[in-house]
């Protein structure tokens, strides 16, 4: 009896999975009868073998299943996109506010304007000569309106280069009534807009991603 | 739907398809991370990385044996595991006892589903045999888990762990024999009925 060398050892352990040639199965068979050591060896091959297939099989306490997320799948997005992306929906609504603000600024100085032209004006208001002099007689008709250069021109030659500047009061006949301040309709008008614009955006973008999420399947996992 | 469809609409990115796969094979590959890692967490992080690699790189499986294919997959995450592991404190496999004791028969290896005389054989089983497996050099246990407990046969070992026949050959070989010299210390914790066995090929 001959100890069994590494050799006898590979080509044991290959004749239980089936792993030899029939004449080399056949040439181990006869050695092994004849040496028990080898029968030995091979005994304890095939019992841990054994044991080892009989390891117990353990399932995690949840599924493996991948999410789009750990997949590295991204939903797709829209084709109109970069305008639907949050930075660029921002800088809309930003644009569209700013925007808003400006036109509906100049509409409010554009309505000023008329008022400011129709204000009654005198001639000492522009400082011309610094008012009458105090022997002049007072100024009766001290709402005198001045509608146009022309008309201011015309005037001048009256008014003394001397005395006190004395700004005459606008009397409540001459002064044409302030008109009520006019609705801000076009800043509402644009912030409308712009909120319709981002929804619209925003109900795009979440139909493709629910669409996406069909198509790939999402399952949570149990 | 056949396994060769499910692969094919998993590698044009259908999600579902490829989870499929993942139900139908993720015990196998939960089981073989568990037994060459000795831990369950790390054994469910290797796999969930494993089935994670596979989806990106499904495009690269060009035919054979998909179980062979994914197993590589979980050899590699478990190896990427191993060398985490030595690089971080180890847990123990065992819980401890509040004296720093390890536990003989911890209750966790349990299954739920069998008596308690068969989880008592399961537990002390399943103990004995992790704790030889530990002691085997990482190649070998890799071979070992695939090709006993898997139940591989030889080329797709060779497959999954991109070795040559003979090597596979040579250190499953080696590995039983290791197993079962270190199985003999824990011949009375086996079930009776590898002990009547043992017996009768002695």
């Amino acid at each position: 009896m001959t100890t069994p060398s590494f050799r006898d050892l590979e080509q044991l352990s290959a004749s239980l999975d089936g792993q030899l040639s029939q004449a080399e199965k056949t040439r181990l068979e006869a050695r092994i009868q004849l040496n028990p050591a080898l029968a030995a060896l091979l005994a304890d091959l095939r019992l841990a073998r054994t044991i080892l297939r009989q390891t117990p099989k353990r399932r995690f306490r949840r599924n493996f299943t991948l999410t789009p997320t750990m997949a590295g799948i991204r939903p797709p997005v829209p084709r109109l996109v970069p305008a639907f992306s949050w930075a660029s929906a921002v800088a809309m609504l930003l644009f569209i506010f700013t925007l808003g603000t400006n036109l509906v600024g100049r509409l409010s100085f554009g309505a000023a304007a008329p008022m400011l032209a129709a204000a009654p004006m005198t001639n000492e208001s522009y400082g011309f000569g610094g008012g009458p002099a105090a022997t002049q007689p007072p100024v009766t008709d001290n709402t005198q309106v001045i509608p146009t250069a022309e008309a201011f021109i015309m005037t001048v030659p009256e008014t003394t280069p001397s005395g006190d500047a004395r700004l005459i009061e606008p009397s409540a006949s001459t002064v044409t009534k302030a008109a009520p301040e006019p609705v801000n309709i076009w800043l509402y008008i644009w912030l409308g807009l712009g909120a319709v614009f981002i929804a619209a955006a925003l109900l795009i973008r979440r139909a493709s991603i629910q669409a996406f999420r069909r198509k790939v399947g999402r399952k949570p996992n149990p | 739907m056949e396994e060769p469809a499910l692969i094919r609409d998993a590698q044009h990115g259908d999600l579902e398809a490829f989870n499929t796969l993942v139900l139908a094979y993720q015990d196998i590959v939960f089981n073989t991370a568990l037994r060459i890692l000795g831990d369950e967490d790390m054994a469910a992080d290797a796999a969930q990385e494993a089935f994670i690699s596979a989806f990106r790189a499904l495009n690269s499986y060009r035919g054979g044996s998909f179980r062979a294919w994914l197993l590589r997959t979980v050899t590699n995450a478990c190896y990427d595991e191993l060398r985490r592991k030595r690089r971080r404190p180890i847990t123990p496999l065992e819980p401890e006892t509040e004296d720093g004791d390890e536990v003989e028969t911890p209750r966790w290896l349990a299954d739920p589903n069998a008596s308690p005389e068969e989880q008592l054989d399961q537990a002390e089983l399943e103990h004995a045999i992790q704790h030889c497996l530990e002691n085997l050099p990482t190649d070998f246990r890799v071979v070992v888990v695939l090709a006993d407990i898997q139940g591989l046969d030889y080329s797709e070992v060779a497959a999954a762990v991109k070795k040559p026949l003979g090597t596979i050959k040579s250190r499953l070989a080696r590995a039983r024999l290791r197993l079962r010299e270190c199985l003999q210390s824990f011949r009375e914790l086996l079930p009776a009925a590898f002990r009547l066995e043992e017996e009768r090929g002695l």
